[in-house]
């Protein structure tokens, strides 16, 4: 006799038991697939967070640069202490803060220089030297005189004017600083720096010193001097077109205005000298004296 | 009535060894017709071999059920384990002799000598595996004579296969396996029993999804099936009486009836 109840319970229990392994094989299935997804969607993020790490810190470089340069060339200009300075800059934000104070310092540094005139702080280097030879005409000008006094009397504001370039992190603004560069070396017209730059020439004996020390007796009058250094420069190099006009213009105001014109002839004849045939005509017409 | 038609389903089923619920399958056909004509060939025996439920004893009931008729056939569905009466019972079938008191295997080889009977009987002898090793040696010897022939089935084990060539080896015999119904076989078969008894509307039940159920439960043994659907057809004959009709689908066969009945009888464990 069957037992219908007790038959079908047997049943349900025997089905529960036949699901098992398909839920089990489910379940796994599915807890795998899981894992998988957090896997892959953790990796996604992971990525995502370093491309946008790399982005910021791409865009902290690309605005903390246009900060760092203008220090950079200010500090070539400037004096070593500038230069130590420098290296503090790096590309984190706590660091773009820390620049701005170091502005500030820098024109500190700056400012006095070309208010009060110390000598200690821009010591002359050789590197000027052949800028000051490409510009000797205009450098007897006295127009061109004008623009260097003006220049000198402007050179604080304009290094103001840098600052806030500096702030606002732009670059085309560090270039006129580099154009008048020379210009805020040119100021120094005492005897004193003669002096000094006589003694490096004694020491070194080069040819520049001797043009530079004969452009400024020129410059200041002193004709018998201006001559001298400029025979000099012309027995250490006779290729310097800047010191044979020095010396053809000394010769001059010297009253050997023959002699001069000899000379220039004979430089003409050696080099071709655009520069010396305008200054020979000059002296051949009377306008130069 | 469905009541009537699921209880005859039922009873369809129930496993007795009867000659008119023998089912013709294409394959049963071919091997029960190899076997009736290796009867006729002049073998000295004839080995019928199987697992059980495969239908070995239905085939040699449908053998005797057959050639009753035209030649003395003895079939001994239960084996004689007494030797002496074993040769008592053949003396008495074969040769119509009584005899009082003990036979021993020689005194039965004279009689059988000495009676010449003709055509030469058919015994059919079942669950042959359960004869003594010497008797079946004896058998053996009687075959020899070819004054009596035998059928002899065999379970196939190890055991009996090792009987079968330490016995047989050297006569002259013809073996023939039986084996399961395949998932097809057991369709027709359940098909055709059920259509036998008219039981068209429970024939017509089994789908090709429930008898898949049925075969890999019982993996087409006969017996086994037989079993199962008599239990089954129970179940619903429970139903029916109860009134529970929601729980009968008289369309086809529900999975949960057949493991139910599985389950009654054996063939899955809760």
């Amino acid at each position: 006799m069957i037992n219908i109840n007790e038959l079908e319970a047997r049943w349900l229990k025997y089905k529960i038991k036949s699901y098992i392994p398909h839920i089990v094989i489910l379940l796994s299935i599915a807890i795998i697939l899981t894992i998988f997804a957090l896997f892959n969607s953790k990796s996604v993020i992971n990525t995502k967070e370093v491309t946008k790490v790399k982005n910021e810190n791409v865009q902290e470089i690309q605005v903390d640069t246009p900060s760092v340069e203008p220090i950079e060339a200010i500090a070539d200009i400037d004096t070593k202490k500038e230069l130590v300075l420098a290296p503090t800059i790096e590309r984190t934000k706590q660091k773009i803060i820390q620049i701005q104070p170091i502005q500030k310092k820098k024109i500190e540094y700056t400012t006095p220089n070309y208010n009060t005139n110390e000598k200690t702080i821009l010591a002359p280097s050789l590197d000027f030297m052949t800028k000051l030879q490409d510009n000797t005409l205009p450098y007897f000008d006295n127009e061109n005189e004008n623009k260097i006094e003006h220049a000198t009397q402007e050179t604080p504001v304009r290094i103001k004017t840098v600052h806030k370039a500096a702030q606002k992190k732009s670059k085309p603004q560090i270039e006129p600083i580099k154009k008048e560069s020379s210009i805020q070396i040119d100021r120094q017209n005492t005897h004193d720096d003669i002096n000094q730059v006589i003694k490096r020439f004694k020491k070194n004996n080069n040819p520049a010193l001797s043009l530079f020390i004969a452009k400024k007796y020129y410059q200041l009058g002193e004709y018998h001097q201006s001559y001298n250094y400029s025979l000099m420069t012309n027995e250490i190099n006779n290729d310097i077109e800047a010191s044979w006009i020095i010396f053809a213009k000394s010769l001059v105001k010297l009253n050997e205005k023959s002699m001069a014109v000899e000379t220039l002839k004979k430089y003409i004849a050696h080099s071709n000298s655009h520069r010396a045939k305008i200054l020979l005509d000059e002296i051949n017409s009377g306008k130069f004296k | 009535m469905k009541s009537s038609i699921f209880r005859n389903s039922r009873d369809v089923f129930l496993d007795i060894v009867n000659a008119k619920d023998y089912i013709q399958l294409d394959r049963v056909s071919t091997i029960y017709q190899s076997l009736k004509n290796s009867v006729k060939k002049p073998l000295k025996m004839i080995l019928l071999y199987g697992k059980p439920g495969t239908g070995k004893s239905m085939f040699l009931t449908k053998l005797y059920h057959d050639l009753s008729a035209t030649q003395d056939v003895y079939m001994y569905k239960t084996p004689i384990l007494d030797e002496s009466e074993f040769y008592k019972t053949l003396a008495q079938d074969l040769f119509k002799i009584k005899y009082r008191g003990e036979l021993n295997f020689t005194q039965f080889m004279k009689v059988v000598e000495e009676h010449d009977v003709g055509i030469v009987p058919l015994v059919l002898l079942d669950e042959a595996q359960l004869y003594s090793n010497p008797l079946m040696e004896k058998i053996r010897l009687l075959s020899d004579t070819r004054k009596v022939k035998f059928v002899i089935t065999l379970h196939k084990t190890g055991k009996e296969d090792l009987i079968a060539k330490e016995h047989f080896q050297t006569r002259i015999w013809e073996s023939i396996e039986l084996e399961n119904a395949s998932n097809v076989e057991l369709k027709i078969y359940i098909q055709k029993k059920l259509m036998k008894a008219n039981c068209f509307d429970s024939a017509n039940m089994f789908n090709a999804k429930a008898v898949n159920l049925i075969y890999k439960l019982t993996n087409g043994n006969y017996r086994d099936s037989n079993k199962l659907l008599y239990t089954l057809f129970d179940i619903y004959t429970h139903y029916e009486d109860k009134g529970d009709t929601s729980k009968m689908n008289t369309n086809s066969v529900s999975n949960k009836i057949i493991e139910m009945a599985a389950l009654h009888t054996g063939l899955i464990n809760d």
